[in-house]
């Protein structure tokens, strides 16, 4: 049995915290004045891990190690009433709850 | 004057009034004898705004106040947010909305004050916003009545019946039809 963590960028889209896997996170960049709009101020490249895909996102918050404890799994009936990306399971941390993609 | 038999007419009334009579008890006693066998059904009374709904206590898993609340971007209307519940993560509902979708377009309603009704059903769980807990009540199998036809049939769905309590009608609310969208 392991006791270890996960390291997650924590960002804000406006509404929601979302966590990335650290591991996963190319660069991270300010958008230009022109494209920031409501779709956010930062663009998160990602695809260390996998397929690329690029994200936005109002704030970045930082880090969190979280351990096995604080990760739980999305509430069945969230899940079926959310559109676009799914995350993959909810975080608990000291900011609040946050979404894990 | 008598019949060949020897039976009036008058004594041939009465033994079909006797028969039907004897039909009539027949059946009620078999009424009676169902209504025994049904369990009663025990219902937790709450309020949205004015109006009264009953859910089956036996899928209440608990009722909480409202605590912080995390918004979900991209969630249906209806879901306020994730809350941690003891380390439980918990998706909340604005049972209003699931009622009456896509009627207001008023930002989600304020929790202060209100309830949290935690409800399990088939291995989904919720927690459903409401504004008052009224009541625990134990009603036999027979109170509760059909939903009536007048109801709108997409909001029919949602209901298991109307039960009638302390000489009101609530609503009572079908879990599975409730978690699932």
């Amino acid at each position: 049995m392991t006791t270890g963590t996960v390291d997650l960028l924590v960002v804000d889209d406006g509404t929601t915290l979302r966590g990335y896997d650290c591991r996963d996170v190319l660069r991270v960049e300010e958008a230009g004045e022109e494209e920031t709009g409501s779709a956010g101020r930062y663009r998160i490249h990602l695809g260390r891990l996998g397929g690329a895909r690029e994200v936005r996102c109002r704030e970045v918050l930082g880090s969190v190690a979280l351990t096995a404890k604080q990760i739980r799994p999305v509430p069945e009936v969230l899940s079926d009433r959310l559109g676009g990306e799914k995350p993959w399971a909810v975080g608990v941390t000291d900011r609040g709850i946050c979404l894990l993609f | 004057m008598t019949s060949p038999v020897g039976i009036s007419p008058l004594d041939e009334a009465r033994e079909e009034l006797l028969r039907e009579a004897s039909i009539e008890a027949e059946a009620s006693g078999v009424e009676k004898v169902q209504e025994e066998a049904a369990p009663p059904r025990t219902l937790l009374v709450f309020f949205l705004g004015a109006e009264g709904f009953a859910v089956d206590l036996a899928h209440v898993r608990k009722v909480l106040r409202p605590d912080r609340i995390a918004r979900v971007s991209g969630a249906a209307p209806e879901v306020l947010g994730l809350m941690n519940c003891q380390g439980e993560v918990l998706c909340i509902l604005d049972l209003r909305k699931i009622l009456s979708p896509g009627k207001e377009t008023a930002p989600a309603p304020a929790p202060e004050g209100k309830f949290i009704i935690v409800v399990r059903h088939e291995g989904k769980e919720a927690g459903f916003l409401v504004d008052a807990v009224r009541d625990v009540v134990e009603l036999p199998a027979s109170s509760v009545h059909p939903v009536l036809e007048t109801v709108d049939p997409s909001r029919a769905r949602l209901f298991e019946g109307t039960v009638s309590y302390g000489g009101r009608f609530a609503g009572l609310l079908s879990p599975s039809a409730c978690l699932n969208p």
